[in-house]
């Protein structure tokens, strides 16, 4: 008997992957040629070429999720043993890990180019680590879980060290490889015990079978939950990040930390609704404590660091803090405010990260908090751009960072979650002295010598005004804009809709 | 027939020796060797938790773990020698340029 097959469920999954095969065939067969097409193939040229054709299996990819989402029913890959779901939340995760790469994708374009180091493995590794995530939100079975955070991870080892001849991107690649394979075989060996408990692997399966009294449940629960927490970034198991993400290529940085996030939260989500849905209140104890350090740890350390790109990796971390409140509130309005939140920070975190990426010169970052001092007289269009993104990230009114903190902590509250959303407020005030440091440098500070430019290509000057946009309108209209040209977004019935299905 | 309970100790015990490699050793391509014990340990637990319960998933896992491990440490070793390239040391405490 052959089983009943839908394809359809790993669409988005499948059409990056082969995506990533075409890529990799594309450079090897355009790179020996001298002329394609009557165009002479040069680096540059063959970088845009795998960048366009990686964009179009994006755009297929983030298409088909949309109209998933829009259809609104779950396709299950094999019904009679479901591992993949293409569920709304899978949907929704999806276009906005497609979108979040398509975004990194083109800023890659002219980085890549200044850093010299344009090699075509470059695009499909990002595709491989994309078709990754997507079968990680999308994955309803344990196994899958694994493979899915696997797939995403390893390639994204390997970016984190593409700049291979810079001792600081080997470092960052080490870093990331020791500690992300330690992280996977902890939640590995917590999903055997899991396994081991209650006899089944699918999330649905574990939900009935789970009793917490049972040691191994227990200790499978707590590893599990230890896997996933090296994967968001949150404290105690943060402190690969601040140095990752300083060591790698920022575009790979732009990448990792929004879309690894996103996929992270989105699977922590479907695990923890749908597998440990009634799970004991000690959970929600540990989660607590979890949120609380992370927001602390992320905010204050953040104050005190020098290079932009540490200091956004600190933010990241405290980000993932505000994060956790909705996981501890635990309702579909905080689940749905998660989401949101989500959304909110993926064009945040890349205008912020897009904006040191247009300022790397001479194959160097300018990552240094002083290399914004005056800024805004040389450059002030980046300038303003990145004041913008910083305002987002401290949530400021007016922003999509501001209505997405307000939707976790108006869930919280209504949950009852005092004391954390006091505390998220509390360092939210402290967020806002680090992240206003990079425009009082930049408008109040004499430049500090020569200035370095170059021209911001094309690439980099689209996704800077695409995340720009999405900021202020995510801010100002987050439903029913009632301007023409935005009124189809309504940011917060898909959010809601997105959770809607799980309860 | 082996008690499941020996078998449970047995790939505690082996994930215990590889945790406390990975965290104490200095050496990469110990860490490297003490993570892939950890894996086994794991795989050791899947299959004889599997045999426990009668199900086919646990071998299913066992099989996509020991794909992934392979994946896993060719990155691995790849990313130490390109370190090696720069730097001539496997060792982590040479590793210490980016700190706070």
């Amino acid at each position: 008997m052959s089983p009943e097959i839908h394809l359809g469920a790993v669409g988005p999954t499948l059409l990056v992957g082969v995506g990533a095969m075409l890529v990799l065939v594309a450079e090897v067969m355009l790179s020996g040629r001298e002329s394609f097409l009557g165009r002479r193939v040069t680096g540059a040229w063959l970088g845009s070429m795998l960048a366009v054709i990686s964009s179009f299996f994006l755009i297929l990819a983030l298409i088909v999720a949309w109209q998933t989402f829009v259809v609104g029913s779950a396709q299950v890959f094999n019904p009679s043993h479901p591992m993949v779901r293409l569920d709304r939340l899978a949907s929704f995760s999806i276009a906005l890990i497609a979108l979040g790469s398509l975004l990194s994708c083109w800023l890659s374009v002219g980085y890549l180019a200044e850093l010299r180091i344009n090699h075509g493995e470059y695009y499909a590794l990002l595709l491989l680590a994309t078709s990754g995530m997507m079968l990680l939100v999308s994955a309803t079975d344990l196994i899958m879980i694994f493979l899915g955070i696997e797939i995403m991870s390893i390639p994204i080892y390997v970016l984190a060290g593409f700049d291979r001849r810079k001792l600081r991107s080997n470092e960052s690649a080490l870093k990331y490889f020791l500690v992300g394979s330690f992280a996977s075989a902890l939640l590995l060996y917590g999903m055997a015990l899991l396994y081991g408990a209650t006899g089944h692997t699918d999330l649905a399966g574990i939900a009935t079978g789970f009793d917490v009294s049972n040691p191994l449940a227990a200790m499978g629960l707590g590893l599990v939950l230890v896997g996933f927490t090296f994967k968001i970034s949150s404290v105690p198991f943060h402190q690969w990040t601040p140095d990752v993400y300083e060591g790698a290529p920022t575009s790979v940085t732009a990448y990792m930390s929004v879309t690894v996030k996103v996929a992270a939260f989105a699977a922590l989500l479907r695990l923890l609704v749908e597998a440990f849905g009634d799970a004991p209140p000690a959970l929600g104890t540990i989660l607590t404590v979890l949120a609380a350090l992370t927001l602390v740890v992320g905010n204050f350390v953040a104050v005190v660091q020098d290079n932009v790109k540490r200091m956004l990796a600190y933010s990241s971390i405290a980000h993932a803090g505000y994060l956790l409140i909705g996981f501890v509130a635990a309702t579909p309005e905080a689940y749905s405010a998660v989401l949101f939140y989500l959304l909110a920070y993926v064009f945040m975190n890349l205008g912020a990260f897009g904006v040191i990426v247009a300022l790397a010169h001479r194959g160097q970052d300018t990552d240094r908090i002083d290399d914004f001092a005056g800024l805004a007289s040389s450059r002030p269009g980046l300038a303003a751009l990145m004041t913008l993104f910083m305002v987002a990230l401290a949530g400021i009114p007016g922003t999509g960072g501001f209505v997405a903190k307000f939707l976790v902590f108006k869930a919280a509250v209504n949950e009852g979650v005092i004391g954390l959303t006091i505390l998220g407020v509390l360092t939210s005030v402290v967020s806002v002295y680090y992240y206003l440091r990079l425009p009082v440098a930049m408008y109040m500070r004499e430049p500090g010598g020569e200035v370095p430019r170059r021209e911001i290509a094309s690439g980099e000057g689209i996704v800077l005004a695409v995340c720009a946009v999405v900021v202020l309108v995510l801010g100002l209209f987050p439903n029913n804009a009632p301007i023409f040209l935005f009124s189809w977004i309504r940011a917060l019935d898909w959010t809601r809709d997105s959770v809607a299905m799980l309860f | 027939m082996v008690p499941i309970e020996h078998a449970i100790a047995l790939s505690g015990l082996l994930f215990t020796i590889g945790l406390a490699g990975a965290l104490a050793r200095r050496n990469l391509i110990v860490i490297l060797m003490s993570i892939e014990l950890m894996l086994n340990a794991v795989n050791l637990a899947l299959v004889a938790f599997s045999r426990l319960h009668g199900g086919l998933e646990g071998h299913v896992f066992v099989l996509m773990v020991i794909v992934v491990a392979a994946a896993e440490v060719a990155v691995g070793l790849g990313i130490v020698i390109s370190l090696f390239r720069n730097r001539e040391t496997v060792d982590v405490e040479d590793v210490s340029l980016l700190r706070w």
